[in-house]
C-alpha cells in the first residue's frame, strides 16, 4: 500500500505548514463518576505526520473514541493540547476543525430524513463553502460511491452500506486534509466494508490524506495502516510502524494442514502446538519450532498415514499481536508446555 | 470570531459573511426537516384546532361564545408557537444526539449559538404556520370583533419571542436532562391551561392569575387582547401588563441563552453531545 510506504516515518513527516498533521500532547480526560474520577484517557501523546494512515486500536472502553472526539474538539480535554495542521483546537477551534472530516462511531453521522444531495450541501456549507464549490465535489463523490442515481432519495431509504458511504462523503465534502474514521466499517456487510476499505486506501494513496482509523476489524488496519498505536486503559502501550510491530512479534512458526480431523492419529502434538479443525481439514500450528521439530512431526504424520495437504511458514497476524498486547491472550506456548492441544480433541 | 476563516485551498470568508451563511444553512436544513415531517405538523394543527373548538363549546355550554373566542384565539396562537418550539426543539436535539448529527454539526467552525439561532428560526416557521392557519381559520370562520391596528404587531412579536425563548430553554436542557420530553409535555399542558388559550387568565382566582403570569405566553396573550380590543399599547402599559411582558421576554430569553451556553459547555466537558 502506498500509505504504508509513505507512512512508516513516524516522526519525520511534516504538514505543508511545517507542522505534523496531528499533534496530541499529554492528552488526558477524566470524568467525575459519583465521588471519584474515571480516567478515560491518560496522558496520550501522539504525533501523526502528513499523509500517514495510523490505526488506533484498543478494546472497548480503552479510550479510542474519547481520544478521537477530543481531537475533533467535541470533548474538552482535562489536560493536554491538540494541534491539527498546527492549529490548536482549544485556542483556534474554527481553523482546527476546518482541517478535519470525521466519521464517528456508532452513529448515523448524517441526516436520514434528508437526501444524500441535501446532506452534502448542508455539511459543505456548514464549513463555510459556497454552493458553487460544493456541487462539483458532491457530484464527484456521489458518482464515485455509486450513489449519483439515488442522490435525491432520503438517506433513510438506503441500505446500511449506502448510508455509511454518505457519511464518508459528508466527511470528505470539504476535502479536508485529515480524516478521523472511528469504526467506519461497523455494521457493514462484507461487500460494503470492502468498498469503504478501498476508499480509505484510495484517499491515502491518491490524495495523501492523513487518516486516523479505529476499527475492530484488524485485518483492515493491517492492510491500510502504515503505523499502529494500541491504547489500553487510556494509555498508549504500543506505537510502531506496522511492519515493525509485526516483526517485533515474529517467531519461527509453521502451519501444517492435513486432511480430515486426525482422529486416526495416535500420537500427541508437539509441545506448544495448537490444532484447529477447519472444513474437513486440520491446521496444526507449531510455534517456536525449528526445522528438526517440524520434520519429526511430519514423520509422525507419515507414519500414521495422515494425508498431508500443505506446510507453510507463518507469522502471527495483527489480531493475535493485538490480543497479546492488551493481555487477553496468554503468551505463545513454549516447548514443553502442558497446554499443548491433543490431536483428536479439537474438532 | 476575530479573524477571517481560512480553509486550505479556498479563499477566505469574512466572519460576518460566514456567520450569515452558517445561520442560513442551519435554518435551511431545519426547513428541509420541517418539510419532511409535515404530516406531524398537519396532524398537530388539526388536533389543536379540534381541541380548542371542543373546549370553546364546553365553555359555552354547547354554543360558541364569540367574545370568549376573540379573547382566547390569541392564546391559541401563542400556545401553538411556544409548544411547537419546545417540542420540536427538544425533540430535534434529542434525535440529533442519538443520531450523531449534533456532533457533526459541532464540527463546524461556526459557534454553537449561531447554529442554535438557525434551528430556532426554522422552528419558528414550523410553529408560526399552523398558528396562523388556525387563527385565520377561526378568525375568518367566526369573525371575532378585533380592532386590527399596527400597534398590535408589538405584542404579537413579543409573544412569538417569548414562545421561542421558552423553546430555547427546553431545547438547551435536553443536553443536561435527557428525559426532558416528559417535562416539556407538563409545561406545554400548563401553558395550554393557564396561558389564556381556553379562558382569559383574568378569570382565574387571583393567586392562580399571579402564577399564570410567570408562564410563557400568558401575559403576551393579555397584552395582545388589549391591543386587539382597540385600547392601544398605552392601556397595556398603564395596567402594567406591557412592562411585565417586556421583562418576561427579556428574562426568558436570557434564561434560554444562559441555559444553552451552560449545557453546551457541560456537554463538551462530559461528552454529552452523543449518547452515553
Amino acid at each position: 500500500m502506498a500509505d504504508s510506504q509513505q507512512g512508516n516515518d513516524v516522526n519525520g513527516g511534516r504538514a505543508p505548514g511545517g507542522r505534523p498533521a496531528i499533534e496530541l500532547s499529554g492528552l488526558t480526560k477524566r470524568y467525575r463518576r459519583g465521588n471519584g474520577w474515571l480516567t478515560a484517557v491518560d496522558g496520550v501523546t501522539l504525533t501523526v505526520p502528513h499523509g500517514q494512515v495510523i490505526g488506533l486500536l484498543g478494546p472497548n472502553g480503552a479510550g479510542k473514541t474519547t481520544t478521537i472526539k477530543m481531537a475533533c474538539g467535541l470533548i474538552v480535554p482535562t489536560a493536554g493540547t491538540i494541534r491539527l495542521n498546527g492549529y490548536d483546537v482549544g485556542r483556534r477551534r474554527a481553523d482546527a476543525v476546518r482541517q478535519i472530516g470525521a466519521v464517528l462511531e456508532g452513529s448515523r453521522n448524517v441526516y436520514w430524513p434528508l437526501t444524500a444531495w441535501q446532506n452534502l450541501m448542508y455539511f459543505g456549507r456548514l464549513k463555510g463553502l459556497r454552493a458553487g464549490e460544493i456541487e462539483p465535489r458532491a457530484r464527484q463523490l456521489l458518482t464515485d460511491l455509486g450513489l449519483w442515481e439515488r442522490r435525491d432519495e432520503t438517506v433513510g431509504s438506503y441500505s446500511r452500506g449506502m448510508q455509511q458511504k454518505v457519511a464518508i462523503a459528508a466527511a470528505l465534502i470539504t476535502d479536508p486534509p485529515i480524516l478521523l474514521l472511528d469504526e467506519p466499517t461497523i455494521g457493514l456487510d462484507v461487500e460494503a466494508a470492502r468498498t469503504v476499505k478501498d476508499w480509505i486506501a484510495r484517499l491515502a494513496a491518491d490524495e495523501g490524506k492523513t487518516i486516523v482509523l479505529t476499527t475492530h476489524q484488524l485485518a483492515i488496519v493491517q492492510e491500510l495502516a502504515g503505523r499502529i498505536a494500541v491504547i489500553r486503559d487510556g494509555t498508549i502501550i504500543a506505537d510502531l510502524p506496522t511492519g515493525e510491530l509485526l516483526s517485533e512479534f515474529a517467531e519461527d512458526r509453521f502451519e501444517v494442514r492435513v486432511k480430515g480431523l486426525l482422529h486416526g492419529f495416535a500420537g500427541a502434538l508437539p509441545a506448544g502446538a495448537r490444532a484447529e479443525a477447519d472444513a474437513g481439514t486440520t491446521r496444526v500450528t507449531l510455534r517456536d519450532a525449528d526445522q528438526g521439530r517440524l520434520h519429526e512431526f511430519l514423520d509422525d504424520l507419515r507414519a500414521a498415514g495422515v494425508p498431508l495437504l500443505s506446510v507453510t511458514q507463518a507469522q502471527p497476524d495483527l489480531e493475535e499481536i493485538f490480543l497479546r498486547l492488551i493481555g487477553t491472550q496468554t503468551p505463545a506456548p513454549q516447548p514443553g508446555d502442558a497446554a499443548a492441544v491433543r490431536i483428536g480433541g479439537t474438532s | 470570531m476575530t479573524a477571517a476563516i481560512a480553509r486550505p485551498g479556498t479563499r477566505t470568508l469574512a466572519p460576518r459573511v460566514f456567520a450569515r451563511r452558517a445561520f442560513a444553512n442551519e435554518a435551511g436544513k431545519g426547513l428541509w426537516l420541517v418539510w419532511r415531517r409535515r404530516a406531524i405538523t398537519i396532524t398537530g394543527l388539526v388536533v389543536n384546532g379540534f381541541f380548542f373548538l371542543m373546549i370553546q363549546f364546553l365553555i359555552g355550554g354547547g354554543h360558541l361564545v364569540l367574545p370568549v373566542l376573540a379573547l382566547t384565539l390569541p392564546g391559541l396562537f401563542a400556545y401553538v408557537v411556544a409548544s411547537t418550539a419546545a417540542l420540536q426543539g427538544a425533540g430535534g436535539i434529542a434525535e440529533e444526539v442519538t443520531a450523531g448529527t449534533l456532533e457533526q454539526a459541532h464540527l463546524s467552525p461556526a459557534p454553537p449559538f449561531l447554529l442554535a439561532l438557525g434551528r430556532l428560526a426554522a422552528i419558528a416557521v414550523e410553529g408560526l404556520i399552523p398558528a396562523l392557519v388556525l387563527v385565520l381559520a377561526f378568525g375568518l370562520g367566526y369573525g371575532p370583533h378585533w380592532v386590527i391596528r399596527p400597534d398590535a404587531l408589538v405584542p404579537l412579536a413579543l409573544v412569538i419571542v417569548d414562545g421561542l425563548a421558552y423553546g430555547l430553554v427546553m431545547t438547551a436542557l435536553v443536553l443536561r436532562v435527557p428525559p426532558i420530553g416528559a417535562i416539556v409535555h407538563v409545561f406545554n399542558m400548563a401553558i395550554g391551561f393557564f396561558g389564556g388559550m381556553f379562558v382569559p387568565i383574568t378569570i382565574f382566582p387571583h393567586g392562580v392569575e399571579i402564577v399564570a403570569r410567570f408562564l410563557p405566553t400568558a401575559v403576551g396573550t393579555e397584552v395582545l387582547n388589549t391591543a386587539l380590543a382597540g385600547r392601544g399599547l398605552g392601556a397595556a402599559w398603564a395596567d402594567g401588563t406591557l412592562p411585565w411582558l417586556l421583562v418576561h421576554v427579556v428574562m426568558l430569553a436570557a434564561l434560554g441563552w444562559g441555559t444553552f451556553l451552560y449545557t453546551v459547555h457541560w456537554a463538551r466537558r462530559e461528552g454529552g453531545l452523543s449518547p452515553k
